[in-house]
């Protein structure tokens, strides 16, 4: 039966190295179950798998190959692995614009592989939380980062819609202060302070920005947000210059399902920091 | 079963006692080694499943097999299960997840695994144990009557975590490997 697997997956790498007699073999052959094999070993699995893949450092079977192995980081294998990591029902990313980016990649005097531990990039979860009675969804920004022996993911930032609009400076700003002699009426102005709404942070000191992960811990730690479920989780990777993508695991029929590219840019001088800036919701 | 876990120690102990002692990080061939013990570990698991979730197993011996599964697990692991129709994704310790698999109300049930098995990387975490992931397929039926009641196919991401431990034989430090396992992601799947 691998045997059988292991040449259909080959034959989708290699489409004309394939003799027709054993194409044949695996049609008739096939079984309900057998189908449903092929799809799975198809599927880009783990995230580890997409990178291994891009790299070429695994066979069809998802085996890891030697660094001895003539097939490892060969560039033939990753511009197939690599055609087959994108989402092929993505019709925003022109085949042009695919082909140049594999072609970057794979090129023999300069490869560009992934390196998970090489940083420039990042996940984004969305997390379902209960609110009181309301449910809400918080997006995550998680970030691997070295500590001690190994690695470890952390919460690098949150986007949470109702923490963006606490304090925004506007053209009233600059007229809204506690006037220098404040102190000797026991600063009792504070009141327009705080019934000032949104506008409070005027008078906090000069370059206040509200700590949206301070803010989202408080409301963790008095229950106001209870933890539901993850609900999503993509990928950004920064990590080939020149290029930004994102992958997405996608649950569907067919082959091409799993970890796969879901976009694709190319990024010219100073756009890389913008996009991130995007991503994160930063202004 | 208790003889399985003495071979797999007396396995691991005789593989990994011959690098010494010292070794923080593991070689290729050393990861190799524990890539198997990993496999065999969730080979376990698909075996112990298979029988909580049969109708033949007697009460008594699937409650058995519960303990000798919850043996393979870290403290505190869960199983988030989610479905296809269904985004919510519920959590389940894995006693309760085992309990509930042997309680299925069905007259006949047939677990099936996929002959695929996927292992990530070990990857160092910052308490110098390892972690990895091993992907799995499960195909589950269940059937009362001449009906068949339901039917669906799961992958199952599961946790490993790899230890370096010691333990004294015949006055001899030796060192060994320790694995087990830890949160089970379940999602539904359509192939």
């Amino acid at each position: 039966m691998r045997k059988y697997i292991s040449l259909f997956l080959w034959s989708l790498l290699f489409p004309f190295s394939m003799d027709g007699q054993n194409w044949n073999l695996i049609n008739s052959e096939q079984t309900s179950y057998e189908r449903e094999e092929k799809s799975f070993y198809a599927e880009t699995k783990q995230v580890n798998q997409f990178i291994r893949r891009f790299n070429a450092e695994e066979n069809v079977l998802g085996i890891r190959l030697s660094s001895n192995d003539s097939l490892y980081h060969s560039s033939q294998l990753r511009k197939n692995y690599i055609n087959m990591l994108f989402d092929n029902q993505n019709t925003s990313i022109s085949d042009m614009l695919k082909s140049a980016f594999i072609n970057d990649v794979t090129q023999d005097a300069n490869p560009k592989f992934l390196d998970f531990h090489g940083g420039e990039w990042f996940g984004e979860t969305f997390v379902k939380f209960d609110r009181g009675s309301q449910e809400v969804f918080i997006t995550l920004f998680m970030e691997l980062v070295k500590e001690n022996l190994g690695s470890k993911w952390v919460v690098g930032d949150i986007y949470y819609n109702p923490y963006e609009d606490l304090y925004g400076r506007d053209a009233g700003s600059g007229s809204r202060f506690l006037h220098p002699l404040s102190h000797e009426l026991d600063f009792m102005n504070l009141d327009r302070v705080f019934k000032s709404g949104n506008h409070t942070g005027d008078y906090f000191y000069q370059g206040f920005h509200p700590d949206k992960l301070s803010i989202f811990m408080y409301e963790l730690r008095n229950n106001t947000l209870q933890f539901n479920y993850v609900s999503g989780v993509k990928f950004h990777f920064f990590q080939i210059d020149g290029w930004y993508f994102e992958i997405t695991e996608f649950n569907r029929p067919g082959l091409n399902r799993g970890w796969l590219i879901s976009n694709l840019i190319k990024l010219e001088d100073g756009q890389k920091q913008k996009l991130i800036n995007f991503i994160y919701h930063r202004d | 079963m208790k003889n399985q876990s003495i071979i797999y120690l007396f396995l691991l102990l005789f593989s990994m006692s011959i690098s010494g002692l010292a070794q923080d990080n593991i070689s290729p061939q050393r990861k190799m080694a524990i890539d198997s013990l990993a496999l065999e570990k969730v080979r376990d698991l698909s075996k112990y499943i298979s029988i909580i979730g049969s109708k033949e197993t007697a009460w008594s011996e699937a409650n058995r097999v519960i303990e000798r599964t919850l043996e393979l697990f870290s403290e505190g692991a869960q199983m988030g299960v989610s479905t296809i129709n269904q985004p919510k994704v519920k959590y389940y310790d894995i006693r309760t997840y085992l309990e509930r698999l042997m309680a299925l109300n069905y007259d006949k049930v047939k677990i099936e695994w996929f002959n695929i098995e996927y292992m990530s990387d070990l990857e160092r975490m910052p308490d110098g144990r390892y972690v990895g992931v091993i992907t799995i397929y499960q195909r589950f039926e269940g059937s009362s009557g001449d009906k068949m009641k339901y039917m669906d196919t799961t992958k199952k991401d599961i946790t490993v975590y790899v230890e370096r431990k010691q333990t004294q034989i015949g006055g001899r430090l030796i060192g060994f490997w320790d694995v087990l396992l830890g949160d089970v992601r379940v999602i539904e799947t359509k192939p």
